[in-house]
């Protein structure tokens, strides 16, 4: 039941108990009123009966009195008290409700009017005493009901003034009773609800709720429960979502640390990196980060565009080949197209400076959509390196020049004792021809170490121009003849018929041949043949030095080409040689755009073959 | 045939020297250039050998003078050199030398090569 209904109900309990106890009162009222009415015509009748009694009285006493007198009443008299008796009579029979009292009423008009008939004389007396008699007796009986009456109209003002008093007292205790229900099923549960409330107010959740009953506070109750489930399960969230967010930024925070020191260090490194470094803005063109190293090459470019224009025209810069260019636009094209630029030298001269040359590199810089914001660009000055460059060349000219000039002199002393015969000892000769040939390795050692740094220092000059392919067998093999006598090897020439020109440098072309057949003459067993072939193929000419030696074992093949490689170097004393030669022939034949390879067969011997392009 | 050898080193000088004499040729010897442009007029040689790298007055510069001066100009001018440098070779021949023979040069065949030279122009 709700409570609504339980309160109706309970109203409408007190209200027809109110009701009830109204009827009471009135119910009790209406009988004190008539018993009071009842007491008030007792009080009435008693009065009528005396008048009755006094006007019998009267009537008797003057029929004495005149009896006394001796004569008989007056008739007029008589008259008038007997009126008065027959209106006394008269009324009095409607109050005498009692039947006895009626029935007296009746005997004493009777007797009355059978005296007031009778003649005077005793008969007159006897019947008044009658009168008198029944008189007496109907004042009894009626006195006897007025005490009665009397009584009961007591005891219902006793009835009325204690329900006057009780029903207040039972309506007191009614409300009462009503604030009670009131409070109990409306204000307690309500009450500890709110205490509820306070305590999960308070963070404490362990609250004991009223039972759920049947009606609108059960109702709340359970709406309270789940408001109290539902707090809970989103302070648990909260609590899980909180502890997350501060593992989250915890391991945030700490990433912060770690990538602060990381800054740091890489700010540290950049800071002390002997390499000029630069970020440069893609949209403004502007520097907008660069370290110390930048700094002290470059200084600070000024704020204002036209102080910065003014102060890049101060630097004069140009590539390697001597063409000026601009430094604020000079790669920016490649950069922006996201191409990097790697090592590139440039010679900057600095308005208050030397001329620097400097090696550039610079790269993309981009956003996380792929766009490119900008350049980073790092340079270097590399005076040390022009200049160890130039020591470098500079040693090796004086260093060859210095050696050339006393080997030409022993070399020509031996020559020229040699030759005259003068040695009395055979011995002698021997040990002649021993410090002249390792005179003229000495020299070919200097000269294989000229050419390599001429071709590495890329400052050797070619005389490319169409020269006939067996000119260039026949010169190779005429200049290696001497040896192969020596050695006793037959020296062949296979020259395709038809076979074109190439566009060679001939000196250098000549150079890398003989190298190929001197090495061929030192590895070749004696009586055999090492034969010079040159061949069409495709858009070139091969030329081919194939040798009957023990050949070259696989994996050692790619070390031939390797500067300061020897192969069974120690094996044979005429075998040995510099260990740049055919370093020297791989840069010789690639840079007239032609190619060295080698065939080679352990026991049966090697072929290697130069590639040389087709004069067109 | 007269030829005059200038070459500042001694030894490679004497070397040279008697390579020529034995070649059959009649050989002066100074050591620079100076001494070059000095003896030319009274020696009248039939050629002259420099040496590059002198003091004094290179062979570079030598020959230039020679060329320069029209008593001088006709005679031939072989260049001794250690340098064997495609750069220099072409500034000599186009002072008007007939051409250059490289350090260490080959005593048996030195002779050879200077009448080879001479009679290539």
């Amino acid at each position: 039941m709700t409570i609504r209904n339980r309160i109706f109900t309970v109203v409408g309990v007190v209200l027809a108990a109110a009701y009830l106890q109204t009827l009471i009162v009135l119910q009790v009222e209406n009988r004190r009123s008539a018993a009071a009415d009842a007491l008030d015509r007792a009080i009435w009748r008693i009065a009528k009966q005396a008048e009755l009694g006094r006007v019998i009285v009267e009537l008797d006493a003057l029929e004495r009195g005149y009896a006394a007198a001796g004569r008989h009443a007056d008739g007029a008299d008589h008259d008038r008290l007997w009126g008065l008796y027959e209106r006394a009579t008269a009324l009095l029979p409607e109050s005498l409700d009692a039947p006895g009292s009626k029935r007296e009423l009746a005997a004493i008009d009777a007797l009355m009017r059978e005296w007031r008939a009778a003649p005077p004389g005793p008969d007159r007396a006897r019947l008044m005493g009658r009168v008198r008699a029944e008189f007496d007796r109907l004042e009894t009986l009626e006195r006897g009901r007025l005490g009665d009456d009397r009584i009961k109209v007591n005891s219902q003002s006793l009835q009325s003034t204690l329900l006057t008093l009780g029903i207040p007292a039972v309506a007191i205790v009614m409300l009462l009773g009503l604030v009670a229900f009131v409070a109990r099923i409306l204000l307690d549960p309500l009450k500890a609800i709110a205490a509820s409330a306070r305590k999960i107010s308070a963070g404490n959740f362990d609250v004991s709720l009223p039972k759920e009953s049947k009606d609108e506070i059960g109702d709340l109750v359970r709406a309270f429960r789940e408001m109290i489930t539902a707090v809970q399960r989103r302070q648990r969230e909260v609590t899980e979502a909180f502890a997350r967010e501060r593992q989250q930024s915890e391991i945030s925070a700490a990433l912060r640390v770690k990538a602060e020191r990381e800054h740091q260090r890489l700010q540290a490194t950049i800071e002390t990196v002997p390499v000029g470094l630069l970020i440069v803005d893609a949209e403004t063109g502007r520097i907008v980060l660069q370290n110390r190293a930048a700094g002290l090459f470059i200084g600070h470019e000024p704020r204002d565009d036209a102080e910065r224009d003014a102060y890049w025209r101060a630097f004069t810069v140009t590539t390697r080949d001597g063409t000026a260019v601009d430094v604020r636009t000079w790669g920016a094209e490649r950069v922006l197209q996201g191409q990097a630029i790697v090592g590139e030298e440039l010679v900057v001269t600095h308005p208050e400076r030397r001329e620097m040359p400097i090696l550039v590199s610079a790269a993309p810089l981009r956003e996380d959509d792929g766009r490119i914001s900008g350049g980073v660009v790092a340079f270097q000055d590399i005076t040390s390196l022009y200049e160890v460059d130039r020591l470098k060349t500079e040693f090796v000219s004086i260093v060859s020049h210095e050696l050339r000039t006393p080997l030409t002199s022993i070399k020509g002393a031996l020559q020229l004792l040699i030759d005259e015969g003068i040695a009395a000892d055979p011995d002698h000769t021997m040990l002649m021809s021993v410090a002249l040939s390792n005179t003229e390795r000495l020299v070919r050692i200097i000269n294989d170490i000229l050419d390599i740094s001429k071709i590495e220092a890329g400052k050797l000059e070619l005389n490319v121009r169409p020269h006939a392919a067996a000119e260039v067998v026949k010169q190779s093999l005429q200049n290696v003849e001497p040896i192969a006598q020596g050695a006793l090897v037959t020296l062949g020439a296979d020259i395709e018929p038809g076979v074109p020109e190439v566009q060679v440098d001939l000196d250098r072309v000549i150079q890398a041949i003989m190298n190929l057949l001197s090495n061929a003459l030192k590895v070749a067993p004696p009586h055999s043949e090492v034969t010079l072939a040159a061949r069409r193929a495709g858009d070139f000419v091969a030329f081919s030095v194939t040798d009957r030696g023990k050949g070259i074992p696989q994996d050692k093949i790619g070390l031939l080409f390797q500067k300061f490689q020897q192969l069974d170097g120690a094996s044979t004393r005429k075998a040995r040689g510099t260990g740049l030669g055919l370093a020297i022939v791989k840069a010789l034949v690639e840079m007239q755009g032609g190619r060295v390879s080698v065939d080679s067969t352990v026991g049966q011997g090697s072929t290697f073959t130069v590639t040389v392009p087709v004069a067109r | 045939m007269k030829l005059l050898l200038a070459e500042d080193e001694p030894d490679v000088q004497l070397i040279a020297r008697l390579s020529l004499k034995k070649a059959g040729f009649t050989v002066v010897t100074v050591a620079s250039g100076v001494e070059v442009l000095r003896r030319v007029v009274e020696e009248r040689p039939d050629a002259i050998l420099l040496d590059w790298m002198m003091p004094d007055m290179d062979g570079y510069e030598t020959c230039r003078r020679l060329k320069a001066d029209p008593a001088t100009a006709s005679i031939p001018v072989i260049f001794l050199t250690a340098r064997v440098q495609e750069a220099e070779l072409a500034r000599a021949m186009a002072l008007g030398a007939v051409g250059c023979i490289g350090k260490p040069f080959d005593a048996l065949t030195l002779g050879k090569q200077v009448l080879e030279l001479l009679g290539s122009r």
